[in-house]
């Protein structure tokens, strides 16, 4: 293939992932490992390298638009990077001594499970605010948006310890496997700290580029993040993503969900099947 | 801009990641540019080959050295890997300012918990990838 031809493709492809990515608080890894690997036969470390810039070029591009917006909340963000940073750290601590291939399977079995609370409440707008106590009312963790039909929609976070325990997983995972792990951490925000949907996906957004910047040091001295892929991809990104924040901003919640629980549905099944070599 | 309003860490923090994206797009783009020029028509699969026995595994210029010799004669690849390099550091970049932000605030908790995010992340990013241990 004319590296012309290459790059085009990835260029284009990459649009489409950043609106994805950025719609439901993913890092568009999903959309751009099997593309890079099965479509176009590139060797998968170049994949992950790829995969890790396309996560912060996701974040970056759309967070610019959901933090003016207001939708994402720098508070949660910033208490919940603690956990994915220390997690990222142990991961790549650990990566020597874990079986990815194990590790892929778990993780996608994890994801596919999480569909059923997840479809469970999956008309939900948006959640009764509980009480404010503990310490998410130490570290306020509560916040306010305006919805697209111009009302005030008022939360708070419940459980920011389990919340926290959640991201711990996530950095792991992303320390591990080089992905963004977004969907673990909009899970972690929806199914424990019972955010509504767009101020989970929009904090997770914001801090996947976080946690994708904790390993991408690695990737990049190893020599795994090669420029002929990764410039076609990082600039479809910038653009599909800043695309995608506009339109999530006029999104309903259900509709935010209904999208997510697709993408993670497909997220999980691609884990399964790559690590039982399918 | 009175930095102690709440709206206005959302501002600062908005305009550090789009001058970041955009900065970098920039690079990015006009390395882009520069390659196609050189190399469009050229076979990718010599671009693409991957040696799992040596690092870096790619041969383009990733270390130091490489690179800013690559900048000095203006190789496109370097120029790209430069933009790469500037996207990396713009969530850095607001998790600093945040910082002080937090700071303008009198936030305490939050200067440290930032802090601590910042600390972390620098940990990992820049000295996690030359110890043995995390495969670096």
């Amino acid at each position: 293939m004319l590296v012309l031809e290459l790059m085009v493709i990835l260029f284009l492809a990459s649009i489409v992932a950043g609106v994805i990515g950025s719609l439901v608080g993913l890092g568009g890894g999903v959309v751009v490992i099997p593309m890079l690997t099965i479509g176009l036969g590139v060797n998968i470390h170049y994949a992950i390298g790829a995969s890790i810039v396309s996560v912060i070029a996701t974040s970056s591009g759309a967070a610019a638009t959901y933090v003016k917006d207001k939708m994402t909340n720098l508070r949660v963000g910033m208490f919940l990077e603690l956990g994915t940073t220390a997690g990222a750290i142990t991961g790549a601590l650990i990566a020597t001594y874990v079986n990815s291939v194990a590790l892929e399977l778990i993780f996608g079995v994890i994801l596919l499970v999480s569909l059923l609370p997840l479809v469970r409440k999956i008309g939900e707008d948006i959640p009764v605010p509980p009480e404010l106590t503990g310490l998410s009312k130490k570290l306020k963790l509560t916040g306010s948006y305006v919805e697209t039909d111009g009302s005030t929609v008022n939360y708070n976070a419940t459980r920011p310890a389990e919340g926290l325990a959640g991201m711990v997983v996530a950095g792991l995972i992303s320390g591990l496997l080089g992905i963004g792990s977004g969907t673990f951490k909009v899970l972690s925000m929806d199914l424990a700290m019972k955010l509504p949907m767009k101020v989970s996906t929009t904090t997770s957004n914001f801090m996947i580029g976080v946690t994708a910047a904790a390993s991408a040091g690695i990737y990049f001295v190893r020599g795994d993040v090669n420029p002929i892929i990764v410039a076609p991809v990082a600039i479809g990104i910038l653009i599909g993503a800043s695309m995608g924040a506009r339109v999530l901003t006029r999104a309903r919640n259900p509709t935010v969900r209904k999208i997510f629980a697709l993408v993670l549905a497909i997220a999980g099944l691609e884990m399964v099947l790559r690590a039982l070599g399918i | 801009m009175n930095l102690s309003d709440p709206d206005s860490m959302n501002t600062v923090i908005s305009k550090v990641l789009r001058y970041g994206v955009l900065l970098s797009g920039a690079v990015i783009v006009v390395g882009t540019a520069l390659l196609a020029a050189h190399a469009a028509f050229s076979q990718s699969g010599s671009f693409l080959t991957y040696n799992p026995n040596q690092v870096p595994h790619g041969s383009f210029p990733v270390t130091f050295n490489s690179l800013t010799a690559g900048l000095a004669s203006g190789a496109p690849m370097a120029i790209i890997e430069l933009g790469v390099l500037l996207l990396l550091a713009t969530p850095v970049s607001r998790v600093l300012f945040s910082i002080f932000l937090f700071a303008a605030e009198h936030n305490r908790t939050y200067v440290y918990i930032t802090l601590t995010v910042l600390a972390l992340l620098l940990f990992s990013m820049l000295v996690t990838p030359y110890i043995p241990i995390f495969g670096g």
